[in-house]
Parts: C-alpha cells; sequence; structure tokens
C-alpha cells in the first residue's frame, strides 16, 4: 500500500546541508507489523513523516496506494492524513485543555466524521481507559496517556498506524502492555510502523528495519 | 464546542493579558453605545423640550444665526439691546398673542466676590416659557424677589427665604428651581422690571419671545415683522432645534471619531493578544494540523477565538454602559453645546444588538492577520520544535 523509491530527505542547517535520508527504497504491505529501529539520529523520525505524509521527500516517489504523493495538493494529502494514516507521535502532544473524550474525538472533527457514542466508548474501552473517559490529561500516568495518544491515532479507521517510539517514555511493564495493544490493532488487520530502541520488542514485530545514518542497514 | 472550550481555556491561561484586551473592547464598545444612544436621546429631548415652551419664535437684534441661537439656550451675555420701540411695535400686531420679553445680563454680586448670570424676565411668563420647571418654592411675586438655579443657590449655599444684594438693591430668595442639568442652573431669574432698574435700562431686552395665535400664519407674520421693524433679527424655534442638532453633530463626529480610534486600539490590542498566544501554542497548532486539521480549521479556530475575545468584550462593555449610564452621561454632557434636562441615555435593545454585532465584526476584523499567520505554521517544525 506505500511505496518509497530513492527516497532523499535533506536540511539546511545554516549553510551545512544535513542528509536525514539517503536513499530509501522500502515497500509497506497491508496487514504489516514493521519496527524501525537505529541509533539515535539516524533518521528514524524523519522516515515515518514521510511515510505519514506529513513531510514531502527531498527527491524520490513515495506512493501512497499506488498515488503519487508528491503531485497531490494539498488539501489531498490532508485528506489522507485524516482517512488513512493514524499518527502516535514521539512525546504524547495531547492536548491539555481538554478532557481524554475530547482529545480522542478531536480527528473526528477535522475530518468532518461522526461515530455513535457506543463505538467511541467501546474504543476508549479497547485501550483500557474506561475510568479515565472524563478525566484531564494532566491527571493521567504516561502509560495512560499513550493509550489516549492511541485511541486518537485509530478513531478514524485508518489503514495504518505510525508510531514513534511509543513506549520510549514508558516502563517495562507498561512498555509491554503498549506493545501488546499494537499487536492487537495490527492482528485486526490494520498496518502499524513503530519506530523504537527496544530491540526486544522490534524482535517480535514481522519486519524490522534498522537505520544508520539515513540509510537502510541490512 | 471543543473549539469554544479550547479557546475559552486558551484565554484563561494568561488571565490578565485576556482582561486586559477584553477591558479594552468593553470601554470602547461602551463608549460607542453610550454616544449613539446620547444622540437619539439628544435630539428627540431637544425637540420636546423646546416645544414646550410655547414660543415660536424669537426676537434678537441683528447678530449671527450662531450666536442667537446659544443666546436662547445657553442665555449668552451679548452687548446689544432691543430697541424700545420693537417692544411697542410688536404688540400692536393683532396676530400674536402673547410676548415675552428677556434680559440676560451679568451683575456683579459684591458680597459673594463673584459676578452673576441675572436671568430678567416678568415672572408672569415663567410657566409659558420654562414649563419643564419644577420650583421649590414660588415663582416670584413682588420686584424685591427672585428664583435661583440649582447650581447657584448650591454654590452660594443659598436657602429659600435669604437675601441676595445687587447694586443696594435687596431681593428675598422665593424659590430655588430643582435641577434640570441644563444651562438653566446657572442663572439668577429676576423679575424684568428690577433688572432693567438696576443696569439702567427702562425696556431694555436681549430678547422677546414670541407666540403666535395660529401656528398655521407663523410665516407670514415672521414676514410682516421683518419688514416693518428694521435692526432686528428673528430666530424660529425649529431653527434653534437645527442649529443646535448641527451643533450636537459636530459634537457627535467629534466623539465618534475618538470611540472609532479607541475601538481601533483596542483592536490590535486584540491582534496583539492573538498573536502572541498563537506564537506561544505553535506546538499545539502544528499538532492539529498533524492530526487532521485544515489551514481554513485553524483559520476558523483563530477567529473563534479572537471573536469570543471581542464579543465578551462587547457584553461587558453594554453592561458596563447601562450600569454607568450616569458617569458617562456627565462625561458626554461636556461635548454638547445644550442640554436638554432629563435623561439622555435610553436603552435601545436594538442599538445593543448592533453593537454586538459589531463586536463580532472586529473580532473577525482583528482575528485575519493572526488567523492566517497560524495557517503558516509548518505541522512538522512545530511538532519537533
Ligand atoms: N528540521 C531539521 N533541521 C535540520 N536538521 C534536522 C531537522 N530535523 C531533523 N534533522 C536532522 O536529521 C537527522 C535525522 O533526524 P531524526 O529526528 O529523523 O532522527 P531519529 O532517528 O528520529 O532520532 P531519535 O532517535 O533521537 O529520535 C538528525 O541528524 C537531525 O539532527
Ligand atoms: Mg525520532
Amino acid at each position: 500500500m506505500i511505496e518509497l523509491k530513492n527516497i532523499v530527505k535533506t536540511y539546511k542547517r545554516g549553510a551545512e546541508i544535513v542528509y536525514a535520508l539517503k536513499d530509501i527504497n522500502l515497500k509497506i504491505e497491508k496487514g504489516d507489523f514493521i519496527a524501525i529501529t537505529g541509533p539515535s539520529g539516524s533518521g528514524k523520525t524523519t522516515l515515518l513523516y514521510i511515510i505519514g505524509c506529513l513531510d514531502k521527500p527531498s527527491s524520490g516517489v513515495m506512493k501512497f496506494n499506488d498515488k503519487d504523493i508528491g503531485k497531490m495538493s494539498e488539501a489531498d494529502l490532508v485528506k489522507i492524513r485524516r482517512e488513512k494514516i493514524g499518527f502516535i507521535f514521539q512525546h504524547f502532544y495531547l492536548l491539555p485543555g481538554l478532557n481524554v473524550l475530547e482529545n480522542i474525538t478531536l480527528p473526528l472533527i477535522f475530518g468532518r466524521k461522526t461515530r455513535s457514542k457506543e463505538e467511541i466508548i467501546s474504543l476508549i474501552e479497547s485501550v483500557g481507559l474506561k475510568d479515565r473517559i472524563y478525566h484531564r490529561i494532566n491527571q493521567l500516568s504516561g502509560g495512560e496517556m499513550q493509550r489516549v495518544a492511541i485511541a486518537r491515532a485509530i478513531v478514524s479507521n485508518p489503514e495504518i498506524l505510525l508510531a514513534d517510539e511509543p513506549t520510549g517514555n514508558l516502563d517495562t511493564e507498561n512498555s509491554e502492555k503498549i506493545f501488546e495493544l499494537l499487536r492487537l490493532l495490527n492482528k485486526k488487520g490494520l498496518s502499524v510502523v513503530m519506530v523504537t530502541h527496544n530491540t526486544e520488542l522490534a524482535k517480535r514485530t514481522n519486519k524490522v528495519i534498522t537505520l544508520r545514518d539515513g540509510k537502510i542497514f541490512y | 464546542m471543543i473549539f469554544l472550550k479550547l479557546a475559552f481555556k486558551n484565554l484563561l491561561r494568561h488571565k490578565i493579558r485576556s482582561f486586559l484586551t477584553v477591558l479594552g473592547i468593553s470601554a470602547s464598545i461602551s463608549v460607542l453605545f453610550s454616544i449613539i444612544s446620547f444622540n437619539k436621546g439628544f435630539e428627540s429631548s431637544l425637540q420636546k423640550e423646546l416645544y414646550r415652551t410655547g414660543i415660536h419664535f424669537m426676537i434678537v437684534p441683528s447678530g449671527c444665526p450662531h450666536e442667537v441661537a446659544s443666546l436662547v439656550l445657553h442665555g449668552a451675555v451679548t452687548p446689544n439691546f432691543l430697541n424700545i420701540e420693537v417692544f411697542q411695535k410688536i404688540k400692536e400686531f393683532d396676530e400674536i398673542e402673547f410676548i415675552a420679553p428677556i434680559l440676560i445680563t451679568q451683575i456683579p454680586n459684591i458680597e459673594k466676590e463673584k459676578i452673576d448670570l441675572v436671568y430678567g424676565i416678568e415672572m408672569s411668563n415663567i410657566k409659558q416659557i420654562k414649563p419643564q420647571w419644577k420650583i421649590d418654592g414660588t415663582i416670584p411675586f413682588s420686584d424685591d424677589s427672585i428664583l435661583l438655579g440649582y447650581d447657584v443657590a448650591e454654590h452660594y449655599s443659598i436657602k429659600k427665604g435669604d437675601i441676595l444684594t445687587y447694586e443696594n438693591k435687596r431681593f428675598t430668595v422665593s424659590g430655588i428651581v430643582q435641577k434640570t442639568s441644563s444651562q438653566d442652573d446657572a442663572f439668577v431669574y429676576m423679575p424684568l422690571k428690577a433688572l432693567q432698574d438696576i443696569i439702567k435700562k427702562p425696556n431694555g431686552a436681549t430678547a422677546i419671545g414670541v407666540k403666535v395665535k395660529d401656528v398655521d400664519k407663523l410665516n407670514t407674520v415672521i414676514e410682516e415683522i421683518s419688514l416693518k421693524i428694521p435692526g432686528i433679527q428673528i430666530v424660529t424655534m425649529s431653527q434653534v432645534v437645527n442649529s443646535l442638532a448641527n451643533l450636537a453633530g459636530s459634537a457627535k463626529i467629534l466623539s465618534l471619531s475618538i470611540a472609532l480610534v479607541a475601538i481601533l486600539i483596542s483592536a490590535i490590542g486584540v491582534m496583539n493578544s492573538i498573536l502572541m498566544a498563537i506564537f506561544e501554542r505553535t506546538e499545539e497548532i502544528g499538532l492539529m494540523r498533524a492530526i487532521g486539521a485544515s489551514k481554513f480549521d485553524i483559520f476558523r479556530i483563530i477567529i473563534k477565538e479572537t471573536v469570543l475575545l471581542t464579543l465578551t468584550g462587547g457584553l461587558i462593555g453594554l453592561i458596563m454602559s447601562l450600569v454607568g449610564a450616569n458617569i458617562i452621561e456627565g462625561f458626554v454632557r461636556n461635548f454638547m453645546p445644550y442640554i436638554p434636562s432629563g435623561k439622555m441615555i435610553q436603552f435601545d435593545p436594538f442599538l445593543a444588538l448592533i453593537c454586538l454585532f459589531f463586536s463580532i465584526f472586529l473580532g473577525i476584523f482583528a482575528g485575519i492577520f493572526p488567523a492566517w499567520r497560524a495557517t503558516k505554521i509548518n505541522p512538522i517544525k512545530a511538532i519537533r520544535g
């Protein structure tokens, strides 16, 4: 469903040009559960943002469901982000002014979609936040915040879930629970790509991609 | 609803900044609302009050109409006096029902070391010319009694029955006119004869108020009088109303421009505080973009916030002008050339509604630039910091 061909991403840092990604070739199929690992600064987040249509490559071609992302308008990209992609960011990025339920339903509002209250409640239950529905974000633990972020990422029924170090800020026990949650979602048909430093968890996915200096390392 | 809640939360995050911004808006909306209400009230009460006097026109010595208008109402002191013959001649016209000579001048009050504004009139005419007055005491019925305007009595701490001396003549205060909040409060009202004696101008008058028997013939009477009596000028009440309305009109334009400048400044305040808020919330806005918000969504959210701010300001402003109507009235009175008695600010729900719509418009106007800036936020840069 997603295909990357000769993807290069450069950043300007003053006069210097930084190569965050160098010639990445990658295919993601429906139902995949992929782990991206690699040392800090190797380009994992950059790659995830490009897969998630949040960022555009400097060169190369990226196709989403056989359509060339580079040739899409801003409005089309917004539509893809809304409907096809769920994103979990490196630091939860929840809105502290809203409660759990409101944070989770935010993408529906932007997507002009509705889901019944029961559906949303059962979604919240499925990520284990049954008793936290009306809690404020700053009353939650790190693990709970990550669950909110997951629920928010999947509330629009995306085709693929992209998670940037979803267990990075959690202890072993909570990491395990979150990972199990992702695996469960994957079993139900959702494609999952997760960036992780945790090699133990990475081994338990279907496919591991290791990045080093912006290149895939086999 | 969520965005309203979010907007509200964001405004509460900086309570003082939001409060000051709202305060600026409410103050300027309040001034605007008061000025407009005031003007509406002003024109209608002015008309009512002037027509109630039962005088159709005033005869005055030749001079510019502006001066005349103020003479009639302010009671300005003019150096010119009407000729004695004028008085006699006017009496001869059949069509005239009633004439009231008026003599306005200044006389020193040696006791109090002040110069008083004295309004000479035949006391029997008071009821005709000032029908709206309420008097504590009685209208003088002898030439050695006087009536005092409220402010004069207040200023000198004079009560009914006290004595005032002008040019060695003693006058008993027979009554005090209750506060009219107009220029009437500033005069000493003296029987015409007595005043003429004091200034040694028997039959002298600065103006003559005239009432005709038949209003339909008003114009012919005026024409006839101006033909037969030279050196005079006739000012009808409608001319006075017009010229005052014009004066009030320029005062209105002046005060409206001040209000508009105030509104502009408060709108810039709103713009500034929203811009700062956007700057602080770059990450949040970037995140919303990343989870599916379009640029237009962001634009709308920011506009909602500014409108929330200005609408709150507008509402508070309206409440402020209702509660503080009297204070504002006193303030606005200083700008007006002539103020009829009675309350000027009347609450007009339609006008209030317009002011609220105006605050909404103001919010949209002030929000456009910050909202446009917010749409330029790059989600990735915002999230990566
Ligand atoms: N906006 C930017 N401007 C300049 N350089 C950038 C920018 N974003 C990322 N980089 C650089 O690109 C490289 C890849 O960054 P990226 O965030 O993708 O790494 P990462 O593998 O996710 O690291 P981490 O494990 O620490 O999250 C790094 O060298 C980083 O400094
Ligand atoms: Mg990263």
